[in-house]
């Protein structure tokens, strides 16, 4: 990354820092993330966890936040029984309900002031774009969620509106759950349909002993916009964490997950799923990284590529000294749609430990022909054959959504998107 | 129904039929027997449209049209269907979606609307009932984690929704034992009708027992060296198919 980018970078950053909200993050605080960013360099292609990144529209947009963000909002899905919803328009929040009993939603630009607990882990390499987040943030909101509460839902929805010329939007999330509460988020990333917007995301999340946080995340942006975003999980002792994570939208998507299990048998259960069509790239890294003992990692992903596409999916267990007893599963899976199209698969074990039990497979591979001519002897189209077949490949992920009304909505989604042909919709 | 004339079909570059005549009247079922590696499942799968194989010579008619021009899903649409003797597991395709998606792909064909979901479960319900299915299976996956006998019965569950004019069960008995050959079997007879016609090809004569063909034929190394009745299969389990293996020379 050329030093002129980080000299612009500085500029910017010089031009609009009085006018940053001090209440979202505090001025010093902005300025040293700037600083630490400016020291280790924006991420490169050169760096291994970052090859598969299209990091070339970092040098054409613009990092000063959408100030005073004007667009209107597109048609939102339709709400989910049960879960409260927030809307945000580039990074700063639109609409509010009332929140869950017990649960504090705070966006911080309107109310409260930050606090601690927004720590992204700055000394990773693939969590440097938070950096980015936390000096240009508009707005950020906290969860918070009392020890023993009743389980609730909350849907966040981000909204990209304004063009990447004009200025980024960085949603800001820090989910914190007390011991033993229990909490579905749905976090979505959607965008107008043609506008080329800049999303740099960061989600912190907290969970104490106990905790369970069923955690969804969907990215559909427009097919011009840039996502990027990083998310940082800290686990304690019998904390879940459940993360399900689709990614269609966007022409280029990157997330950069970093869950650290501390606690004794913390778990951490990843479902990944991510479709490439035309030009997008997907890329997906995620790094479990095992502390405590019986700690536990399941990790599900499914990548389809079609046209000239790109997915990547790098996953990589560390198993630190003090987990013995670590349990950890990977199962990656790719399909090819066409000669142009590309998949890359990284499982990686790093393991310091003894008494361990971890597995890893990764596979890429086309359509199997067998069940292709199978679906074709029952007189199914040749483009709902493979459409269907492609559906059938997501499917374990999808299948794990437990939400049945979300679950329906994304297949509804996926249809779409795998297939002009209606009559696949009909069959979900 | 099925004329099949001087058929050769070869696959890498290797011929397997190679003159190949057959003719299934409407209304009639046929049986199609021979040793291991005689062309028997070739046939099924050249007919039904299978990738792969070469057609070097030869006509097939089906209704008095060119089969061979025809897709796959064309075929299938025109009413034929192939029950596969290794049925593959699609996860993730849930069977009563499959089974719908093939009855509405063949209605469209015919230019009838799509069909009524509540009659159609009702339909295959009692299908099920009669292949002695339980209604579980429709849910899951195509095949998924089904025993050699389920998948069978499935397949022929899944003729019984279609009821096609031409069934080509490729050695629909293979790993049956008695009772799921009994209900396979009992599937395959209620079928049986004046305007359909059914090619069984199978190795041993057991099925043949369970569902009596109108004819019997007798493939070697890719002809059709022998026809005759239902008795030719009796012959054929007592003498096994040595006697016949000069005659295709």
């Amino acid at each position: 990354m050329s030093a002129a980018l980080l000299t612009r970078l500085q500029e910017e950053y010089g031009a609009v820092h009085a006018a940053l909200p001090e209440s979202v993050t505090a001025a010093k605080r902005r300025r040293e993330a700037i600083e630490t960013l400016c020291a280790q360099g924006l991420p490169a292609t050169r760096e291994e966890n970052w090859r598969y990144t299209n990091l070339r529209v970092l040098e054409r947009a613009r990092f000063s936040p959408v100030e005073d963000p004007a667009g209107t909002l597109p048609v939102l899905p339709e709400p989910l029984e049960g879960f409260a919803r927030y809307v945000f328009l580039d990074g700063q929040l639109r609409s509010s309900a009332a929140a869950p009993r017990g649960v504090t939603v705070c966006s911080l630009r309107s109310q409260g002031a930050a606090g601690a607990g927004w720590e992204f882990g700055a000394q990773l390499p693939e969590a440097r774009l938070a950096l980015l987040n936390e000096a240009f943030a508009t707005d950020a909101i906290a969860i918070e969620v009392p020890a023993d509460a009743e389980p609730c839902g909350i849907e966040l929805v981000f909204v990209a509106a304004t063009a990447a010329q004009q200025g980024a939007s960085y949603p800001r999330v820090r989910l914190a759950l007390q011991s033993g509460a229990r909490l579905s988020v749905v976090e979505r990333h959607i965008g107008l349909a043609d506008s080329a917007s800049l999303v740099n995301s960061a989600v912190r999340v907290e969970l104490a002993a106990n905790a369970h946080l069923t955690h969804y995340r969907l990215q559909h942006c427009g097919a011009r916009a840039v996502w990027f975003d990083t998310l940082a999980a800290q686990l304690a002792a019998e904390a879940h964490y459940e993360l399900l994570a689709v990614s269609t939208g966007a022409l280029t998507a990157r997330s950069s997950v970093h869950a650290r299990l501390a606690g004794a048998g913390a778990q951490f259960t990843l479902s990944a799923a991510a479709l490439g069509e035309g030009a997008q790239s997907q890329d997906m890294y995620a790094l479990s990284e095992h502390l405590a003992v019986r700690t536990r990692t399941a990790e599900t992903f499914r990548g389809i590529a079609s046209g000239r596409s790109r997915v990547a999916f790098n996953g990589k267990i560390a198993v630190r000294q003090s987990a013995r007893g670590t349990d950890s599963r990977q199962s990656l899976r790719g399909l090819l749609d066409g000669p142009e199209a590309e998949i890359d698969l990284r499982p990686q074990l790093e393991i310091y430990t003894d008494e361990v039990r971890c597995s890893h497979g990764a596979t890429a591979g086309k359509l199997d022909e067998n069940m292709l001519f199978y679906l074709l002897s029952r007189g199914l189209a040749p483009e709902v054959a493979e459409h269907l077949l492609k559906w059938a490949f997501l499917e374990d992920v999808i299948a794990r959504i437990g939400l049945a009304d979300l679950r329906r909505q994304i297949e509804r989604g996926l249809a779409g998107q795998l297939s002009e042909a209606a009559t696949l919709q009909e069959l979900l | 129904m099925l004329t099949i004339k001087n058929l050769h079909a070869a696959v890498d570059g290797k011929e397997i039929l190679k003159g190949l005549d057959l003719q299934v009247p409407e209304g009639e079922v046929h049986a199609v027997m021979g040793p291991n590696g005689s062309g028997k499942s070739t046939l099924a799968h050249v007919l039904a449209g299978r990738p792969g194989y070469s057609i070097t010579a030869g006509t097939v008619l089906f209704k008095g049209r060119d089969l061979l021009a025809l897709s796959p899903e064309e075929r299938a649409r025109e009413g034929v269907f192939l029950g596969f003797q290794y049925p593959v597991e699609i996860p993730g395709v849930n069977n009563v979606y499959l089974l719908k998606a093939a009855v509405n792909a063949a209605r469209k064909h015919r230019g009838l609307p799509e069909v009524d979901a509540f009659e159609f479960l009702t339909l295959v319900r009692e299908k099920m009932r009669l292949m002695r299915m339980d209604e579980s299976m429709l849910s899951r996956g195509v095949n998924e984690g089904f025993s050699g006998g389920e998948k069978k019965r499935n397949e022929i569950l899944q003729m019984l929704v279609l009821e096609p004019a031409l069934a080509l069960l490729d050695e629909t008995d293979s790993g049956l034992d008695i009772d799921a050959l009994k209900v396979v079997a009992n599937g395959v007879n209620t079928l049986r009708a004046p305007n359909r016609s059914m090619v069984l090809v199978t190795h041993y004569q057991r099925l043949l027992e369970h569902i009596v063909p109108d004819r019997v034929h007798v493939l070697v190394k890719g002809r059709i060296v022998r026809s005759g009745d239902r008795t030719l299969a009796h012959e054929l389990e007592r003498r096994g198919y040595d006697w016949l293996l000069g005659e295709a020379a």
